[in-house]
């Protein structure tokens, strides 16, 4: 079975990046963290929300995020995400791992 | 890993948090695109539809819980139990039968894993070998024995073409082979002293008793479970006598291991010093025994004499086995090519003639992890039959439930059509299939089990039934466990397999458009069903075949009573009695147990007819009448009344009776089988019998009728036997036989008190029925007869139950068709026939691909046959005949329904 190409498949893996940029924040439930990417990219990064889920439960499984029961500013339980020790230790190896291949691209774009 | 195992385990708690998360994340949404102006409805489908496929997103953040491979196998048994739960009838029946084959398949296996598999439990058992020696026959052409082993105390056994086993040697040969040994690390002898009197604290119970030597307990490297064990320092002639007891023994007497330690004990009056208990586990070398007492070789002189001091010297007299570790990196091979030519070399100097020379025995090694082989020379056989049974059993089952799978695949053509057509990838729905046969199969173990529990329980009673003391344990150890579990998974492949694969193959249309009817002829169905009834009949013919045996057996003319006799043994020798007051002790006692109100008569001898044999001649040296030898004379020590308490006609003269003292003329009564051939048609009665070795003559004074002296099978029949008077030739043991009004085994009570007052030191042992005692020299083929019984049953039951199904099945798919054949104007008899013929073709067809099988893999059982030949024709004919009469009654139920069918209803149909 075939699948759609996400949309953000531009960067494989860029999406657990990004969510775990956006939770060392501030804490989030889902629809926050698609909201947050989506207006800090001044809407030029578009999550297909529905592989948030399978994305944040991957995420915890590995033991970088931990969701908790809270309550969101309209007052609905949720799931809260916050950013694990382990979590914030990816975030920082992801982000040296992203600066690599950008300046790389870069690079190979500019020799052109 | 274990994160996604408490992952899994927590999934379904999981995936509600996810849907709420997901419905929060929607609601979220909409209530944005509402802001925006858009109606609730549409801001709600709009939400949706950028989200995605909510199904599949779940899916694949399950997926990251867990495997695919899980999730997909938690489906398929979710949905296999809802398979089962809509067919409970079927889905019980499955079980049932697989709960009934896998459980006699557990049952069995686990008396063979005890029996033949299993290794003693000791440190390193595979490096243990045992030592035994073969010889060609030891009678030379005259029929006469001529061999270096002048006498035997133990057993040897024969082999192909007469050849003599025996795990017996010299007590030199040990000597010889033990002195610096380069290939075993230790070698160590024993041999089984039998019953001994053994009394704690002045209570007197019978001790199965092993001998060993000083090396036994080191090379079998076992600890003691307190004290110390027996070493080299404790067997030597003089040394202080000490012993080691079992665990139970320990626990019994002294309440605790530890209490033992230090503890005078007498054995047969010779006072020992407890220094050690064995640990729990051991019972010895011999996983037929278990020795409640082990003591040094070398203090059998103080117990059993001085005869026992002669067997030291003697290299023509066979009595220790040796069991020797072998060195670390020698093979048994080696071993053997190293040890064999000092054996020869050894045994060599023991023969006296040309005739002995010629026939030396040689040494062979053995393995002895699993200790000696005694239980598995009797019981292998009759296991591997046994075993061969139950599989044909379980093979019956598993053909039974892919005959019943086959039948539903059918009806299960529409569903599997539409999930085919949907998409679903045909090795998906194959997979889920068996997900449900594996899951019956399963579900049959864990059932099996619980039937084997019972089975274990039952088998070992049954067994044990035929022993004084019986030591096999037989348990669900987790080897036992492992073998069922791949059993039943194994059998869910097996008739999953087929009826998944016909299930699913891939022309769906046809079954999409039609809702009944069509399908294929079941031709699969046939030949299981067939196969069926040709396994069924193999386990028939094996049933009739050991039942028949049993019968000849019973009806084997025994020549004394077998009913309303009490037997029970004593030894007044081993608490200290002595000549001549011992035939007085015995004698006085015989009167008051004859006092005893219901006892008709009592008597004792040697020890009972039926085990007369083993415990050897009550006389030494040959018997003569005149010049002439008597050959093949069978003698036993009875007391005053014998004959009449055994019923045991007498022709005539008198019996042995209270004239008869051990001061008065020595007198015998012989069988009439024994004076026609000694004296023809003169009366014996007043003639003498000489006995040069016991330097006496004894007179006859009657003729008995002949009797059949010692066990059912091997003796031959109407035996020359002479009694002679027990008091006169004083056996050390007795067996003294109560006829008793009634059963016998209600005065079990007052022999005990009535022994206990006349010595309290002496233990009664061994108190059986007659017909008991003589059940037990044939407990094997007992056991054997009524389980293949029960077997036969079982798979007589399957087999029907498959026909039925079956045949139901048929008639279900072919409505059509008899609809038609009955509006053409077939008669309802007609109907019934068409039906029960082709039960009939089927059974005629499994018979004729049995009967050749049965009587070729019948003569590889002839040896637990007794009086039957293994292509009995009655037994064939009966089988055959109980067989096809089971298929028309398993038939008879769809014929009749195949005639009640309304042609009317059966074309609408249509």
């Amino acid at each position: 079975m075939g699948r759609k190409a996400h949309k953000n498949d531009s960067l494989p893996g860029s999406l657990d990046m990004l969510i775990l940029r956006t939770l060392s924040r501030r804490d989030l439930h889902g629809y926050g963290i698609v909201q947050f990417i989506q207006q800090s990219s001044d809407n030029a990064l578009l999550v297909e929300e529905g592989s948030l889920y399978p994305a944040l439960q991957r995420l915890e499984l590995n033991g970088w995020i931990e969701g908790v029961w809270g309550v969101t500013s309209n007052n609905r339980r949720a799931r809260i995400y916050k950013i694990t020790a382990a979590g914030r230790q990816q975030l920082a190896v992801e982000t040296r791992k992203y600066a690599k291949l950008t300046v790389a691209i870069a690079r190979v774009m500019g020799a052109e | 890993m274990l994160r996604r195992l408490r992952y899994w385990i927590e999934s379904a708690r999981r995936s509600e948090t996810l849907r709420e998360e997901m419905e929060l994340h929607l609601a979220e949404k909409a209530a944005e695109l509402e802001e925006d102006g858009i109606t609730a409805e549409r801001a709600l489908a709009e939400a949706r539809r950028r989200f995605g496929n909510i199904g599949m997103k779940r899916e694949e953040s399950r997926e990251i819980w867990m495997t695919r491979f899980l999730s997909e196998l938690g489906q398929d048994i979710r949905y296999g139990c809802r398979t089962m739960i809509a067919n409970k009838a079927f889905s019980a029946l499955a079980v049932l039968s697989l709960a009934l084959g896998i459980g006699a398949n557990t049952t069995i296996y686990s008396f063979m894993e005890s029996i033949l598999l299993r290794s003693l439990p000791v440190a390193d058992p595979g490096s243990l070998v045992v030592l035994n020696w073969h010889s060609p026959p030891p009678f030379n052409a005259n029929k006469q024995w001529a061999h270096v082993m002048h006498g035997i105390q133990g057993i040897a056994w024969p082999g192909a073409k007469g050849v003599m086993f025996s795990g017996m040697f010299p007590y030199r040969a040990f000597e010889t082979l033990g002195a610096e040994n380069p290939v075993f690390s230790t070698l160590f002898g024993y041999f089984n002293g039998l019953h001994h009197n053994l009394t704690i604290r002045g209570q007197a119970v019978s001790a199965d008793t092993e001998y060993v030597t000083g090396e036994y307990f080191r090379g079998l490297a076992v600890s003691p479970a307190a004290g110390r064990l027996i070493g080299p320092e404790d067997d030597r002639p003089g040394a202080t006598p000490v012993a080691v007891i079992s665990f139970v023994t320990s626990q019994n007497r002294f309440g605790a291991p530890a209490n033992a330690i230090g503890q005078p004990i007498l054995v047969d009056n010779v006072a020992f010093t407890v220094i050690g208990v064995a640990p729990p586990e051991f019972f010895g070398v011999d996983p037929a025994a278990a020795p409640d007492l082990y003591l040094p070789l070398h203090t059998n002189v103080l117990v059993d004499g001085v005869q026992a001091a002669r067997m030291y010297p003697d290299g023509n007299f066979y009595w220790v086995e040796m069991m020797g570790r072998l060195r670390p990196g020698v093979s048994m091979a080696q071993a053997q090519a190293v040890l064999a030519p000092r054996f020869h070399q050894w045994v060599a100097t023991t023969a006296a003639t040309e005739g002995e020379r010629a026939k030396l025995p040689a040494l062979i090694l053995n393995p002895g992890a699993a200790g000696l082989g005694s239980l598995r020379r009797q019981y292998s056989k009759p296991l591997y039959v046994l075993l061969t049974m139950v599989a044909l059993i379980l093979a019956i089952a598993c053909a039974n439930i892919a005959n019943l799978l086959l039948a539903r695949a059918a009806a299960r053509r529409r569903e599997m059509a539409v999930r085919l057509s949907l998409g679903a990838g045909r090795f998906r729905v194959v997979r889920q299939l068996l997900t449900e046969s594996v899951m019956l199969s399963s579900l049959g173990g864990a059932f099996g089990v619980l039937f084997a529990i019972w089975g274990v329980r039952s088998l070992t009673l049954l067994l044990s039934r035929g022993q004084e003391n019986f030591t096999l344990h037989a348990e669900l150890n987790w080897r036992v466990l492992a073998a069922t579990a791949a059993l039943s998974i194994v059998c869910g492949l097996l008739f999953g397999l087929a009826p998944a694969i016909q299930s699913t193959r891939p022309d769906v249309m046809p079954a999409l458009k039609s809702s009944r009817g069509g399908g294929p002829r079941g031709r699969v169905q046939q030949v299981l069903v067939i196969a069926q009834i040709a396994f069924s009949f193999l386990i028939l013919v094996a049933a009739g075949l050991f039942v028949r045996t049993l019968n000849n057996l019973h009806s084997v003319q025994l020549g004394y009573a077998r009913e309303h006799i009490l037997l029970f043994s004593l030894n007044a020798r081993q608490v200290g009695h002595r000549d001549p007051e011992i035939a007085t002790f015995y004698e006085d006692l015989r009167k008051r147990f004859e006092s005893i109100p219901g006892v008709g008569s009592a008597t004792f001898s040697q020890s009972s007819i039926i085990s007369a044999p083993r415990t050897g001649q009550a006389i030494k040296g040959p018997m003569k009448i005149g010049a002439v030898t008597i050959e093949g004379a069978r003698v036993m020590a009875a007391g005053p009344r014998f004959l009449t308490t055994m019923r045991i006609p007498i022709l005539s003269g008198r019996e042995i009776d209270d004239r008869d003292q051990p001061g008065s003329m020595p007198v015998a009564v012989i069988s009439a089988r024994l004076a026609r051939t000694y004296f023809g048609n003169e009366s014996p009665v007043g003639r003498q019998i000489t006995l040069p070795e016991e330097k006496r003559d004894v007179q006859i004074v009657g003729v008995s009728a002949n009797l059949r002296y010692g066990g059912l099978k091997n003796e031959e029949e109407n035996a020359m036997t002479v009694f002679v008077a027990a008091s006169q030739f004083p056996p050390d043991r007795v067996t003294f036989a109560l006829r008793t009004a009634g059963d016998p085994l209600k005065f079990v009570q007052s022999v005990h008190q009535i022994a206990r007052e006349a010595d309290s030191r002496i233990p009664v042992t061994n108190v059986v029925t007659q017909a008991a005692e003589i059940d037990r020299t044939i407990s094997r083929e007992i056991t054997f007869a009524k389980l293949c019984t029960g077997f036969a049953v079982l798979a007589l039951v399957i087999a029907c139950v498959g026909l039925y199904g079956t045949m139901s099945y048929n008639v279900a798919r072919q409505v059509g068709e008899i609809g038609v054949r009955m509006a053409l104007g077939a008669q309802r008899r007609s109907v019934v026939w068409m039906v029960l013929r082709r039960v009939l073709i089927l059974a005629a067809v499994g018979l004729a691909l049995s009967v050749p099988a049965a009587l070729v893999a019948f003569r590889l059982v002839r040896s637990l046959l007794f009086d039957t030949r293994p292509n009995d024709p009655g037994t064939l004919a009966l089988a055959a005949s109980v067989l096809l009469i089971a298929a028309i009654l398993a038939g008879y139920a769809p014929a009749r329904r195949a005639s009640r069918i309304d042609p009317l209803v059966a074309l609408r149909h249509e």
